[in-house]
């Protein structure tokens, strides 16, 4: 499993398009959930999870299922927690929720890739 | 040599490039460093700031240019460096109007790069300070979201130009790239 994440409009998806090409990707923001159990690479991950919470699943387990059903795909992830905490209740669980998926799925990825400006460095390496 | 400097609100970013500046700058013209500065005195606390900034730069030898839009329209002498402080004034300067409508993010965005363009052809030393601002829940209108997309457009096209890029964190310099 490897990561990349950074803030939103950094050319995270650039990035590891050219980073890993010819794999399939799914995008959270409409795939079924059969695509991410198969695909090489998803991005838009963040709005998989949102999806997912807004239909009212319980997503305490995702990050243990997406490491035994594909435990060799490609995240691609907004880091969305650096601003202020959101007034909106829902908003905060997904904030959070996201946070700690993600910190879950960072500790299993033999890599972690980081995007400034269009620019990835690893901040994990095998 | 162009050095992009981003990092968070308050984060040390115009100090350090202030010094990378000083340190680095070319000897060949007798033209000072330029200080372009983007950001419209439109309120107290704006005034406040630009205040600081006057402070932070005093005796340091920089010459203040005032532009909020159009960089490629300034007339200026080939010079020894220029800090243009901020991006993030800059596209919020060329992408909205005063009455609140905006202009489109693709043409916006290569009106700012044509201006860097211009920086670029009168110095020897550019450096760009820009801001993170997309490292948050995204749940904004669509007027901030697509001024999102532009300054986030922006800080990759910059990083790819750029020589050097250095994220700046509580006044640390972290290097993304060299």
């Amino acid at each position: 499993m490897e990561m990349i994440i950074g803030g939103a409009y950094q050319g995270k998806l650039a990035y590891a398009k050219e980073k890993y090409p010819g794999i399939a990707w799914a995008d959270g923001r409409n795939c079924t959930e059969e695509a991410v159990w198969s695909c090489g690479g998803i991005h838009h991950f963040h709005k998989w999870i949102e999806r997912k919470m807004k239909n009212g699943e319980d997503v305490s387990m995702l990050a243990e299922q997406l490491i035994r059903k594909n435990p060799n795909v490609v995240i691609v992830t907004d880091e969305i927690g650096y601003g202020i905490v959101p007034a909106d209740p829902f908003e905060r669980e997904y904030r959070e929720t996201t946070g700690r998926i993600c910190t879950e799925l960072a500790e299993y990825a033999e890599c972690v890739f980081r995007v400034v400006c269009g620019i990835g460095k690893a901040i994990k390496e095998s | 040599m162009i050095h992009l400097i981003t990092g968070g609100s308050g984060s040390g970013k115009s100090a350090y490039a202030e010094e990378w500046l000083m340190c680095h700058k070319g000897n060949d013209s007798k033209f000072p460093c330029l200080y372009i500065a983007t950001m419209m005195p439109y309120g107290a606390e704006t005034k406040k700031k630009i205040e600081r900034h006057h402070r932070l730069r005093a005796g340091k030898g920089f010459q203040t240019l005032e532009r909020y839009t159009d960089l490629a329209g300034l007339g200026i002498p080939e010079n020894q460096g220029i800090l243009l402080e901020c991006m993030s004034n800059l596209a919020a300067n060329e992408f909205y109007h005063e009455d609140g409508s905006m202009e489109e993010v693709g043409s916006t965005c290569e009106r700012i790069l044509k201006g860097v363009s211009y920086l670029v052809c009168k110095t020897p030393c550019l450096v760009i300070v820009t801001n993170e601002v997309n490292s948050d829940i995204n749940s904004y209108s669509s007027e901030t979201e697509q001024y999102r997309n532009l300054i986030g457009r922006l800080n990759q096209k910059l990083g790819q130009m750029a020589d050097r890029v250095t994220e700046v964190v509580y006044g640390i310099p972290v290097v993304i790239k060299e």
